[in-house]
C-alpha cells in the first residue's frame, strides 16, 4: 500500500517513530527510569524470527544432517560458504568433508537456510561471534554443529513460515 | 556439400522451416533451436522411441506422433504448442517421476539433469501419488569407472544403444518387463575403453562416473572449450574447472573428429595438471645439484650457456628434441630459436601406446602432426634414431629437450648412456626427472589447460585450445621461454603474442597458409583446404 505513494511511505515511517516516542514518553511520565538492557549481565530473549549466525544441524547420532548438495553455497550472496563433498558408507551416501563459513563475510540474510532442502543449515540465535582475528571468523564444520533439539524454536518457525 | 541435397519445407508452429529430405522431425526442430523435451533421442545413436516425450501434433495424423521417429515431409504442418501436446508432456513426465527417488541433493547430475530441466519447464510440479516408490539397486558398482543407480533410471536405453552401437561391447541391457524393467549388466562389467560415455549420454543421474562422484557441483564448474591432449586424435572436450582446479573433462561434439565421444584414458588424464610434484620454479645446476632460481636468471643462464657452448663446439653439435605436447605456435617459435642458433639436428620423441580403429590413436601426444607440418623434423621416426646415433657418436654434445616423451621412446640404458655423454643439457618439463639430473637448466613447462593456442591432430585438423586455469603470477609459458631465449641469443626483441606468431606462421608456403586464427571455429579447420572447411 505505502509502496504506491511515496508520501504515504514517509508518513507511515514517521508514524512508527512517533508511536515509539509517545509510548516511551508516557512510560517515562509514569516513572520508568531505565530504557536499556544491561548487556552482558542481562540479555534479551530473541524472537524465533531473529537471524543469528548460520549453524549446521547435528542429528542424534552426532553427525551432520547436511548432504553437501551445495545449494546454500550457490544461494549465498557473499560466497562465504565453502563445501567439499565426499562419500560415506552411510545410508545417505554423501556428506560434507569440509564445511566452512566465513562469518566475517556472512551478512545473515538467511538465504542458505531457505535454499537448504534438508533443513540442515539454520539461522541460530547466536549473535556473539566477534573474534580477534580474521582466522577466528572462519568457522569449520565441527564448530558449526548444534544439536537438533537446541534448534527446535527455529525449525518450528521455519516449518510454520516457509510453507514446508 | 558435394551434391545439392533435396530440401523440404515444413511448417512448425507457424514457422516455415527448410529441412533436408529424410531428416527426423525432432532433429529439424532442435536445429531450429526449438525447445522440445526428449530423452531417448541422441543424434549419434539409433532411434529408440521409448521415452514418448517428444510427441507433437501433426496435421492429418489421428494421434500425436513421436517426432524423433517421424521423417519430415514436404508441406507437413506441426504444432508443438497445442494443449494436447502440453498435457501429454505433463503426463509422460509424471509417469517418469512416479518412481524417481528425487535424491537430487546427493545426485551428481543435479544441475545438468534433463529430468530436472524438463520437469521444471514442462512438468506439473506436483506429485499425486501416495504409494511408496519402487525400490531398486543404488550405488551398484558395474564397472571400473561406472556406478549405476537403478532407481534414478528412466529407461531411455541410450546407454544400452551406446554399448551396442558405439563401443560394440553390449554390456548393458534392460531386463524385466512392465514396471519391473530395470537397467543392469548380465555377464560382464562395463569395462570398455569408452565406458564413461554412458554417463554422458545418461540424461539423468542413473549412470555416474566414479571419478566425478561426489566431487563438485556442476553449477560451480566453468566450462572451457579445448582439445584432449592425450593422443593425436584431438577429441574436442570441455574442461570443467572451479576453485582453480580441474574436476573433469567431458567430450564436446565435433562431427569431424569425435562425434560426441571420448575415451576413458583421455577423460581421466587431467590429474597431472594438479600434480603436487609439478615443477613450480626453474632450476639451475649449482655446486650441489639443481637449485631453484627465478625465471629471469634461469632464462639468462640458458641463453648464456647456449652461446658459450656454440662458441666452443660450434652450432652443429647442438641438438634439440621438440615436444609434441606444445602448441603449433610455441613449436614455431622454438623452430625460430633453433634456426637462430643454427642447431645441427632436431628430432621429436613421441610416446606410443595402444590404439584402436575408433578414437584412440597410437601417438600419445596432441600435436605431433603440427610439429611435422611446421617442418621442424623429418623422417619416418621424426629424426630420433639419427639423433640418438649422432649423440652416441659424439657429434651432438648439447641437447635442448622439451617434454618427457624421450623417457618412454628410448630404452632407459641407452638414454642414460647418451645423457652421460652430453656436455650441455637444457630440459623443459613438467617435473624434475632423475634421468635429467645432469641438466644445466630445467624450465617448467605449461600444460594444455593453462594456455591458448592450436593443436594439429593426426588428420591435419587445426583446433584451438583455450586457457582454463590461470598460471601463478610471474609464470613464463613455453612460448615466452622460447621467445626470451631467442631474444637473448639474437638481437631480436620479439614478444610471444598469439596473433603475431600466427601471422608469421601462416606466411605463404607454410602448410598453415590461408588459415586465420580467429576463423578457426569450435570445430577446428582442416589443413590444406581453402578456408579450412
Amino acid at each position: 500500500m505505502s509502496n504506491a505513494n511515496p508520501l504515504l511511505a514517509i508518513l507511515s515511517g514517521l508514524w512508527v517513530s512517533t508511536r515509539h516516542f509517545l509510548r516511551n514518553l508516557s512510560r517515562f511520565a509514569r516513572g520508568r527510569q531505565d530504557f536499556a538492557i544491561h548487556f552482558p549481565e542481562q540479555r534479551l530473549v530473541q524472537p524465533p524470527a531473529l537471524r543469528g549466525m548460520p549453524v549446521l544441524v547435528q542429528m542424534d547420532n552426532g553427525k551432520e544432517r547436511c548432504v553437501a548438495c551445495g545449494l546454500c553455497e550457490w544461494a549465498c550472496p557473499t560466497t562465504c560458504i565453502t563445501i567439499y563433498p565426499a562419500e560415506t558408507t552411510d545410508e545417505v551416501e554423501r556428506y560434507p568433508q569440509i564445511f566452512d563459513i566465513d562469518m566475517a563475510r556472512c551478512m545473515f540474510c538467511g538465504l542458505c537456510e531457505e535454499a537448504c532442502p534438508e533443513e540442515a543449515i539454520v539461522m541460530s540465535r547466536q549473535i556473539e561471534i566477534a573474534s580477534y582475528s580474521r582466522r577466528g571468523s572462519l568457522w569449520h564444520k565441527q564448530d558449526l554443529l548444534v544439536p537438533v533439539n537446541q534448534l527446535k524454536t527455529r525449525t518450528d518457525y521455519l516449518r510454520r513460515n516457509y510453507d514446508r | 556439400m558435394s551434391s545439392p541435397q533435396k530440401t523440404v519445407k515444413v511448417t512448425i508452429d507457424n514457422r516455415v522451416i527448410e529441412a533436408p529430405e529424410g531428416a527426423t522431425l525432432l532433429q529439424v526442430m532442435l536445429d531450429a533451436e526449438m525447445d522440445i523435451p526428449h530423452y531417448c533421442y541422441h543424434p549419434k545413436l539409433s532411434i529408440d522411441g521409448s521415452c514418448r516425450l517428444c510427441q507433437v501434433k501433426i496435421e492429418g495424423m489421428p494421434k500425436l506422433q513421436i517426432s524423433c521417429n517421424t521423417q519430415v515431409r514436404d508441406g507437413m504442418v506441426v504444432n508443438t504448442l497445442d494443449p494436447e501436446v502440453q498435457s501429454t508432456r505433463r503426463g509422460v513426465l509424471e509417469l517418469l517421476l512416479l518412481n524417481h527417488p528425487l535424491d537430487c541433493p546427493i545426485c551428481d547430475k543435479a544441475g545438468e539433469c534433463w529430468l530436472q530441466n524438463f520437469a521444471m519447464r514442462f512438468g506439473s510440479g506436483q506429485a499425486r501419488t501416495v504409494e511408496p516408490r519402487r525400490k531398486h539397486g543404488k550405488r551398484l558398482d558395474i564397472g571400473e569407472q561406472i556406478l549405476l543407480d537403478q532407481e534414478r533410471c528412466i529407461l531411455c536405453r541410450r546407454c544400452v544403444r551406446f554399448c551396442r552401437e558405439i563401443s560394440k561391447t553390449g554390456e548393458l541391457a534392460v531386463y524385466g518387463i512392465g514396471d519391473h524393467s530395470v537397467l543392469d549388466i548380465y555377464d560382464r562389467r562395463v569395462d570398455n575403453d569408452y565406458s564413461m560415455c554412458v554417463a554422458d549420454v545418461c540424461p539423468v543421474g542413473a549412470l555416474e562416473t566414479k571419478d566425478f562422484h561426489h566431487k563438485m557441483r556442476v553449477w560451480f564448474l566453468e566450462e572451457t572449450a579445448s582439445v584432449c591432449p592425450s593422443c593425436s586424435n584431438g577429441c574436442n572436450i570441455m574442461v570443467s574447472s572451479a576453485r582453480r582446479q580441474i574436476w573433469r573433462l567431458i567430450p564436446r561434439r565435433n562431427d569431424d573428429v569425435n562425434d560426441t565421444w571420448m575415451c576413458d584414458v583421455g577423460r581421466l588424464n587431467y590429474k597431472f595438471i594438479d600434480d603436487p610434484a609439478r615443477l613450480l620454479a626453474p632450476q639451475v645446476a649449482g655446486d650441489a645439484g639443481l637449485v631453484e632460481t627465478g625465471w629471469q636468471s634461469a632464462l639468462e643462464r640458458a641463453a648464456s650457456s647456449i652461446a658459450d657452448f656454440i662458441k666452443r663446439n660450434g652450432a652443429k653439435a647442438f641438438g634439440a628434441i621438440v615436444s609434441p605436447h606444445l602448441t603449433n605456435e610455441e613449436n614455431y617459435r622454438f623452430g625460430e630459436l633453433l634456426s637462430a642458433i643454427g642447431a645441427g639436428r632436431v628430432a621429436m620423441a613421441v610416446r606410443r601406446g595402444r590404439h584402436d580403429d575408433f578414437l584412440i590413436k597410437a601417438e600419445k601426444a596432441a600435436n605431433a602432426r603440427g610439429v611435422r607440418e611446421l617442418g621442424l623434423v623429418k623422417g619416418a621416426d621424426d629424426g630420433l634414431g639419427e639423433m640418438l646415433r649422432a649423440c652416441e657418436a659424439g657429434e651432438i654434445k648439447a641437447l635442448y629437450i622439451c617434454g618427457d616423451d624421450m623417457l618412454d621412446a628410448v630404452a632407459p640404458e641407452r638414454l642414460a648412456a647418451i645423457l652421460a655423454k652430453i656436455d650441455l643439457l637444457i630440459v623443459q618439463d613438467l617435473k624434475l626427472r632423475p634421468q635429467f639430473g645432469r641438466a644445466a637448466v630445467v624450465l617448467p613447462t605449461t600444460t594444455f589447460a593453462e594456455k591458448d593456442g592450436t593443436f594439429t591432430n593426426h588428420a591435419g585438423r587445426v583446433q584451438r585450445i583455450q586457457r582454463a586455469l590461470e598460471s601463478p603470477p610471474g609464470w613464463v609459458g613455453d612460448g615466452e621461454i622460447f621467445t626470451s631465449i631467442l631474444n637473448l641469443v639474437s638481437s631480436r626483441r620479439d614478444r610471444f603474442e598469439l596473433g603475431e606468431v600466427w601471422a608469421a606462421m601462416t606466411r605463404d608456403g607454410s602448410p598453415f597458409a590461408g588459415l586465420k586464427l580467429d576463423e578457426i571455429g569450435p570445430n577446428g579447420a582442416a589443413l590444406g583446404t581453402p578456408g579450412g572447411r
